[in-house]
């Protein structure tokens, strides 16, 4: 590996590093601008000059003059405001936690040498990326699905029912059972709801919530958690009572009554969800900087006549860095198994096709046709696990010192 | 700070976050419309006499033409002397529906916490004791499994095999079993397995990993040393210092299973405990209830935490509670 010239003192460009204190961005804030700007424009666009009952991107079309291109595109999508939030979303992971890791190969190398050493967490993270694409991708080629009685009950492939069972086989039928199809390679509800298509459309809900709460809970805790710290004295106290509290309170409980006031969304699930998490991050945040602060490089930091900022945007958040992931990555399971809960018990978004949604309709039909509640379960069941073997082989390669405190 | 003095500022706490939560359920009920009130409306209107009136009288009868800070301190006196009304849907005062509840959901809830306390930490330093030799392997891997299946799902499954393919445990939860019955433990088992798998796992890797610490310290090489039995040693050694650290987290891991999946493993497996009442209480728009069985939920929560941390301060007699 060709290892880069240390940096001589004689050498160094002093006029760099003045421009670097002033107002200058890196590459990947311009990025970043770069990529919000036509997603906030597209927003006002559709906040303020798309109808209620009209879709965005067809009246875009038609406001761009460019109807017929758009037509044989196929854009005919109709963003909600969480799709906006989930695609900003998006970026920030991309430009904030994936270009960075291609800016420092010496670093990721490492990471991955780490990494690459607990199997389990490879084949998570292998999973994981499917249920992303599949999340991110799935829905722009594949209709949502829609009920269908007659195409109700069928098997999926590989697998025979009893003809008695299904109104309309779609198979072969021999010896009075019916064979499932490559056209619905996982079975369909008894609405005749293609089940892979479901999954498809339940992983875009899963990686909204995973995604949005953990950006929303990321920065109310980061910024709680450096201000506390760095505040000190009563201001400290306070913020931290205040956290206590947040932590203390029964979520759960909470959403219930939210929902049964105002009735819920997605949106709101991942609004309460994520206003009521923090408090670990935050906790977490304020005795990681603390610690942080009593080192020597921030002293030095400090006389070299560093502003408070940029002591905290340059050097305590990107230390903590590591630890907030590995914590983050810990919580996201929680979401999406809370979220199931719900759409189960029939008190989620019902607008939405989502796995615990699914499983539920399946119940009534176990006996006779359990594909309906076991294929969902097992992707919400690989999806959690995934999850937290991700956070474990993070928890690992990242920071190998805190391994002991943070299994605690 | 002694002990007595952090035992009352602990306390006086717990009292403060009640009385927060409460607060914020009271904001939250005040700024919603009222479906009773918008019924009034509409019948009102349906019965061709003024809706606004009607609206008025109907908030008159309820109370709630007061100022907003007597309905609070209404609000809070009846909430504290349990006086927390009636529920429509249940034809019963709220509180006698919440104790009726509650003896359901205590019939599994206490073999539950029983048998969590018990196993989690005994295999758990078991598995630290064989640590990395097959067993611990198969250890860590029931606890991974524990924790990620969703409860509700993996009590399906059990149902479909255990209930309705084999057969050996009812379907259909009979409430009017006697308590200590072998029937009841049949139509219990099941439930009470889902929740001990799903809350063993964390217990299991937090004492795995805490006991480790104690398995090479000195005293332990002392007390082999000395020719204590291997059994003794990991009882009185391992096993004491490891339940410290481990009271910490027990309780917040128990109460958050409790909160979160009394309502789906009752609504599986069809007991009418506390969990079914709140979901019932929902789907029947029966506010009342609504409110008292989130009521309880949170003083269950609060209370929890709080016995808690003075375990914790009992335990171990170290910490100094001047920092806290």
């Amino acid at each position: 590996m060709a290892t880069k010239k240390p940096d001589r003192f004689d050498q160094v460009d002093w006029d760099e590093f003045t421009d670097s204190t002033g107002l200058s961005i890196s590459i990947n804030t311009k990025l970043m601008l770069v990529a919000a700007l036509p997603l906030v424009a597209l927003y006002l666009f559709d906040r303020f000059r798309v109808g209620e009952r009209e879709k965005t991107f067809p009246k875009l079309g038609e406001d761009l003059g460019l109807s017929g291109l758009f037509e044989t595109l196929g854009l005919d999508y109709n963003p909600s405001n969480l799709d906006y939030l989930f695609i900003f979303t998006i970026f920030v992971f991309l430009i904030y936690l994936v270009l960075p890791l291609y800016q420092n190969p010496r670093m990721t190398k490492y990471y991955w040498s780490e990494f690459k050493r607990n199997r389990p967490a490879v084949v998570s993270l292998v999973w994981l990326g499917i249920v992303f694409v599949g999340g991110l991708l799935g829905p722009l080629f594949i209709k949502r699905p829609e009920q269908d009685i007659l195409r109700g009950h069928q098997p999926p492939a590989f697998y025979h029912i009893s003809e008695n069972h299904v109104p309309r086989c779609l198979g072969e039928v021999s010896n009075g059972r019916c064979h499932g199809t490559w056209a619905h390679p996982l079975g369909t509800t008894q609405g005749g709801k293609d089940i892979l298509d479901v999954i498809i459309h339940g992983m875009t809900i899963s990686m909204k919530i995973a995604f949005i709460t953990t950006l929303i809970v990321a920065t109310i805790g980061i910024t709680f958690g450096t201000v506390s710290a760095f505040s000190g004295g009563w201001v400290d106290e306070i913020m931290m009572r205040f956290t206590d509290i947040v932590i203390s309170f029964p979520t759960f409980i909470l959403f219930l009554l939210v929902l049964y006031i105002y009735g819920a969304t997605l949106g709101m699930f991942i609004f309460v969800f994520a206003i009521f998490s923090w408090g670990g991050t935050a906790r977490y945040v304020r005795s990681k900087a603390l610690s942080v602060t009593e080192e020597e490089f921030i002293k030095a930091t400090n006389i070299s006549g560093a502003s408070k900022y940029r002591i905290i945007r340059k050097h305590v958040v990107p230390n903590t860095a590591s630890s907030i992931i590995t914590q983050l990555t810990l919580l996201i399971p929680g979401f999406i198994l809370f979220e199931a809960q719900l759409a189960f018990l029939g008190l989620g978004d019902s607008e939405l096709p989502s796995w615990g949604q699914l499983i539920a309709s399946g119940r009534s039909d176990l006996s006779f046709a359990p594909w309906i509640v076991l294929a969902p379960g097992f992707v919400l069941f690989l999806t959690i696990l995934a999850f937290n073997f991700l956070g474990d082989a993070l928890l690992d390669a990242l920071n190998p010192q805190a391994e002991a405190e943070a299994d605690k | 700070m002694g002990l007595g003095k952090y035992i009352t500022a602990r306390v006086a706490w717990a009292g403060i976050v009640s009385l927060v939560i409460v607060t914020i359920a009271f904001i939250l009920m005040h700024f919603a419309p009222n479906p009773a009130i918008q019924q009034a409306a509409t019948d009102a209107a349906l019965q061709g006499n003024d809706p606004q009136e009607a609206i008025e009288r109907a908030e008159e009868l309820r109370g709630l033409d007061r100022p907003i800070h007597v309905q609070y301190l209404d609000f809070l006196q009846n909430v504290y002397t349990l006086n927390w009304g009636w529920s429509e849907y249940r034809s019963q005062p709220v509180p006698q529906a919440l104790l009726e509840g509650l003896y359901y959901s205590a019939q599994y809830s206490v073999p539950w916490t029983i048998l969590t306390l018990l196993i989690g930490p005994l295999v758990g330093v078991y598995s630290a004791i064989n640590m990395y030799s097959w067993k611990d392997h198969l250890a860590t891997g029931f606890a991974f499994f524990g924790f990620a299946i969703p409860n509700f799902f993996f009590g399906i499954i059990l149902l479909l095999v255990f209930a309705i393919w084999l057969g050996w445990v009812p379907v259909i939860y009979n409430p009017d079993v006697a308590v200590f019955s072998l029937e009841n433990i049949r139509q219990l088992i099941l439930p009470v397995f889902v929740l001990v798998t799903g809350s063993i796992g964390g217990i299991m890797r937090v004492s795995r990993n805490e006991s480790a610490e104690f398995l090479n310290a000195d005293f332990m090489k002392t007390a082999k040393a000395k020719g204590v039995s291997p059994m003794r040693a990991y009882a009185y050694h391992v096993m004491r210092p490891t339940m410290v650290p481990l009271s910490t987290t027990v309780v917040g891991q128990l109460l958050a299973i409790f909160l979160g999946s009394s309502v789906l493993v009752e609504v599986v497996f069809g007991i009418p405990g506390l969990g079914r009442l709140t979901f019932n209480a929902l789907i029947n728009q029966d506010t009342n209830l609504v409110l008292g069985s989130l009521l309880v939920f949170t003083f269950i929560g609060v209370v929890g935490n709080l016995i808690e941390d003075l375990v914790f301060t009992i335990l171990d007699p170290r910490i100094s509670y001047d920092d806290r």
